[in-house]
């Protein structure tokens, strides 16, 4: 198991500069000057020549050097030992004034977001995405799971179907409808729970609901296989032939089993409902990881772009690794 | 099993306790989502309407426009006086000695002069620098400053770590000294700024009122300027604009900025003119899809939607005119008192469909023409000759674009600027269109008329013209205009058009590099004179995206800069605007932007609806909630009173 973690652990930062180099050459191939605004007034061309300077945007090889530089802290470390931090730090106090943030692992300033450096977007938006993601997988398990053994106890009835198209709509339906819909009936309506924002667990509740509902789905169908293929399994009838309870046997036998698939598939899905949330998050106002995928790569803020991804491959690395980790202690006969 | 609940119940706790650890802002005395997300509170760095409105509240130039007066009167910031010289190019402005930064110290003429200074260096990237430059030396300094790290960058690279550190400081300091010497922007003393202008600019305390004029806090911000070694240039760090770090000077100051969440003002008690506030808070949440703000107004947490876009805003207006439809005896007698139409909405019964206001904006939308021969790929260009763009503008039915696509309440454009917004100018009637027609032969007419230009300019049968391309970008509704337009030169010149739907950026690099015919465009005026817009098609203008190269339009401009005499300098405008929107044609109007608010008249006052269309939310009062006057402010006019 430690020889496992340790493995992985290695293979990351490989795994991340081939991940950072082939971002880094796509979006630099984006059309377009990332100094330019979509809209609005544009700079002078020496204003853009001379930012392009700054940010070493005039050259692909420089940027991708300094990047590399900055976010892997070896320019702290530089500044650190060359005494430059300690001549701004005392600067600063002299004047009377906080001296500017030095971040170890410095992301860059978002070329977008004027004021932002994206340590600071990735450190406020990755907690919300990562309590957002994680309720909705929650209620997805909750949701799917009962769902899932319900349709497998008594495949093709009644019960069975009406999961099946509650499925199959949970699935299908864009969140942006799902989302106004309950922001509609349960915050216009009838005005029981807030129409957005964050910060407060009312307002948690029904984007975390609407992000669920195609987890939950999709949960619940290989619930329902699981628990189909293991309750005609050999131990299945032993258990019900040594006088068990019948709930018992679900949950506590076949259940288990049945759970392994929906287990494996749970590394990527969190992974996914942490950042993906792109629509939910322009639905309820959520100040989230997911839109700046989309808006880095419309904006072409390159150090954006480069921070949610790299942030989101090493978050896909990790989960997986859990979801082993967990597979194995769950069930002992993988190893 | 248990092995697995255990998991689930660690993560549900966790997660309860992030969530309750939050700290949400407590509720404010007015609540508006913003056009957008403020990108900047850096008042030299800004360019988004969002931004400049939220600077306005924390910030305070030399003097301020009083957007609730009919002329936007000029009134004292913090200069308590000042003096013009008869030429208009000599200024001098006097300090009042009660302006305090929000830490209790003194706002000085040398703080002023260090704010404009950065607005002048190439690498604080000021999307405004330009209407700095209209100070005497400015232009050179900039220039100067632009080549002085050109050259320094390519030298950098020979030098050592020691010696660059040197070097880029020494250059540094002479950018400092070179500034002092050659720019015409002084502090005398503390409380005293002169400045002389390169030309004769009537309108220049119009921009002294435009918040990128603010200044900042020196002893702050310097602290976040360091010079790179590498480049020699200043760079900017973040964080002195984020609260508790940001010191400012205006009305209000900035108690909480989340980034996507929220920003929330708290009234500043230093602020010099502290008595007229009416509220003491405002919060301002993230709201970004178009749906979620109007269902936030109507749960009640928001009392201003700053720029409506919901696709049913369409019935909404339907039903506002509905209303008065209903209250037509009432609503007529209240009009006849000369109310303005927030006063008039005000006065009428209590509806929810009154809620909803389209206002025209000081902004114009258009489609530029390329005016150069050819296109990058080496192909002709129909719209190079003045005759094509005059016969397409004319054949376009205009009202049409405005009642059947647009839907919400625009009024077609027949030059450059809305009718109203700049005071005591007179904009020319402009080329016809279909839509001016008054019947059936009137619209032949224009119609032969411009095939008439088309057969001069070598296009006997207009279906033999290269294919005409017209350029959008796929956001923002832009495609069924586009549409319309295709349509009408199709139905009344008989020419097939390409509509190119592009993604924004890509568009804008079009648009940059002509490679385009005709494409959409549109602009928003930034101060009250002509030059806001006519400055567009100057020849060397970095936004004069159509390539409209017009000696007679630059001479223009030229001479209104040298009149000191500002009614005839209007005169002058006038007559290039005539030249460009009757003969030239470089962009054809369409309409005048509109902007759509959501508010309940009877709660909120102090929103103005000047053609300008400008907002200073420190104006606002919520009616009947206690604090403040609680009295439904009117536009006032200075004939009036």
């Amino acid at each position: 198991m430690l020889g496992l973690i340790l493995r992985r652990l290695l293979q990351l930062p490989v795994i991340i500069l081939a991940i950072y180099t082939i971002t880094l050459t796509l979006s630099w191939a984006i059309p377009g000057n990332p100094l330019e605004k979509s809209d609005g007034r544009q700079p002078p061309a020496e204003v853009i020549e001379a930012m392009k300077r700054q940010y070493k945007l005039d050259s692909f090889p420089a940027f991708y050097m300094s990047y590399l530089k900055s976010a892997t802290g070896i320019e702290y470390l530089g500044d650190t030992l060359s005494g430059k931090r300690a001549r701004e730090r005392e600067q600063a106090e002299a004047a009377g004034v906080a001296p500017p943030t030095a971040y170890v692992f410095n992301l860059g300033p978002s070329l977008q977001y004027n004021d932002w450096n994206v340590n600071e977007i990735v450190s406020t938006s990755l907690p919300v995405s990562v309590v957002l993601g994680l309720s909705a997988i929650l209620i997805a398990l909750f949701i799917g799971i009962t769902a899932g053994v319900v349709g497998a106890v008594k495949p093709n009835s009644l019960a069975d179907l009406t999961t099946l198209v509650v499925a199959l709509i949970g699935i299908s339906l864009p969140s942006f409808v799902v989302g106004t819909l309950l922001l509609l009936v349960f915050a216009v309506l009838f005005p029981v729970l807030p129409v957005g924002g964050w910060g407060t667990l009312d307002r948690l509740i029904l984007p975390a609901v609407t992000l669920s509902l195609p987890f939950a789905a999709y949960i619940a169908r290989l619930t329902r296989m699981g628990m189909i293929d293991a309750l005609s399994a050999d131990y299945i009838r032993t258990a019900r032939a040594k006088g068990l309870s019948e709930t018992k046997v679900l949950l506590k036998h076949a259940l288990k089993n049945a759970f392994l698939p929906v287990l494996s598939y749970l590394g990527p899905a969190t992974a996914y409902a942490m950042t993906g949330s792109f629509v939910i998050e322009k639905v309820f106002s959520i100040p989230g990881l997911g839109q700046h995928f989309v808006n880095g790569v419309l904006n072409k803020d390159l150090f954006l772009i480069m921070g949610v991804v790299l942030i989101f491959a090493t978050m896909l690395v990790l989960f997986n690794l859990a979801v082993d980790v967990l597979y194995r202690w769950v069930d002992p006969r993988i190893g | 099993m248990l092995k697995l609940i255990v998991p689930f119940v660690l993560l549900f706790g966790a997660i309860f306790l992030v969530v309750e650890s939050d700290d949400p802002d407590p509720p404010a005395d007015f609540t508006f989502i913003n056009r957008g997300d403020v990108t900047t509170l850096d008042p030299q760095r800004m360019s988004w309407m969002q931004d400049l409105r939220v600077a306005r509240l924390l910030f305070e130039p030399l003097v301020r426009l009083d957007v609730m007066t009919r002329d936007y009167d000029i009134v004292p910031g913090v200069a308590e006086r000042w003096e013009v010289s008869e030429d208009f190019k000599e200024y001098t402005f006097h300090l009042r000695a009660d302006a305090k930064w929000s830490n209790g110290t003194p706002v000085t003429a040398q703080q002023f002069v260090y704010s404009w200074r950065r607005a002048l260096l190439p690498e604080t990237a000021a999307d405004y620098t330009a209407l700095f430059q209209t100070i005497d030396g400015a232009t050179d300094f900039f220039e100067w400053r632009s080549e002085q790290t050109r050259q320094y960058a390519i030298r950098a690279r020979d030098l050592t770590a020691e010696q660059k550190r040197i070097e880029s400081q020494k250059l540094w300091e002479e950018a400092i000294a070179y500034f002092d010497e050659h720019v015409a922007l002084h502090a005398v003393d503390d409380r005293t700024l002169t400045m002389k202008l390169t030309a004769s600019t009537p309108y220049w305390l119009d921009l002294c009122a435009f918040i990128v004029f603010a200044p900042v806090y020196e002893p702050l911000v310097s602290q976040y300027e360091q010079i790179d070694p590498d480049t020699g240039l200043v760079k900017l760090q973040l964080g002195w604009t984020k609260p508790p770090l940001l010191i400012s000077n205006g009305p209000f100051t900035l108690e909480n900025w989340r980034f996507k969440r929220s920003l929330f003002l708290r009234a500043n008690p230093l602020w010099w003119a502290r008595d007229t506030l009416d509220i003491e808070t405002i919060a301002i949440p993230s709201v970004e899809d178009s749906n979620s703000q109007v269902l936030a107004f109507e749960s009640g947490s928001v009392d201003w939607v700053s720029d409506v876009n919901a696709d049913y805003r369409i019935q909404m207006l339907a039903d506002k005119q509905a209303f008065y439809d209903e209250n037509r005896e009432q609503y007529e007698a209240l009009k006849a008192q000369g109310l303005d139409a927030f006063s008039i909405d005000a006065a009428l019964p209590d509806d929810p469909r009154k809620n909803i206001h389209a206002l025209g904006a000081f902004g114009t939308y258009w489609y530029n023409f390329n005016c150069k021969p050819t296109l990058p790929d080496g192909r002709e260009n129909p719209f190079h000759d003045p005759r094509v763009r005059r016969a397409f503008s004319m054949c376009i039915d205009k009202q049409r674009i405005c009642d059947d696509v647009m839907r919400i309440g625009n009024q077609p454009a027949r030059n450059m600027f809305p009718p109203g917004a700049i005071a005591g100018y007179e904009s020319p009637a402009g080329l016809p269109c279909i839509s001016d027609a008054r019947n059936e032969a009137e619209k032949q007419a224009i119609i032969a008329r411009a095939k008439a230009l088309l057969a001069e300019a070598g296009y006997k049968n207009p279906a033999d013209m290269p294919r005409i391309e017209l350029l959008f970008n796929s956001d923002g509704g832009h495609g069924i205009v586009a549409q319309q337009l295709a349509k009408d030169w199709e139905e009344f010149l008989g020419v097939r058009t390409f509509l190119a739907q592009k993604e924004i950026k890509v568009y804008k690099d079009d648009l940059k590099k002509q490679n385009f015919m005709t494409g959409r465009a549109g602009w928003f005026a930034d101060y009250a004179d002509p030059t806001t817009f006519l400055d567009l098609n100057r020849t060397e203008d970095g936004n004069n995206d159509r390539a409209y190269s017009s000696p007679v339009y630059d001479g223009l401009l030229d001479q209104a800069k040298l009149e000191t005499d500002p009614d005839k300098r209007l005169a002058i405008l006038a007559e290039a605007e005539r030249l460009i929107m009757e003969e030239d044609l470089p962009l054809v109007p369409l309409f005048y932007y509109v902007n759509i608010y959501l508010f309940d008249p009877d709660e909120v006052t102090g929103i103005s609806n000047h053609p300008r269309l400008q907002q200073d939310l420190f104006n606002v009062d919520m009616l009947g909630d206690g604090k403040g006057r609680d009295q439904v402010k009117h536009i006032t006019s200075k004939d009036l009173n």
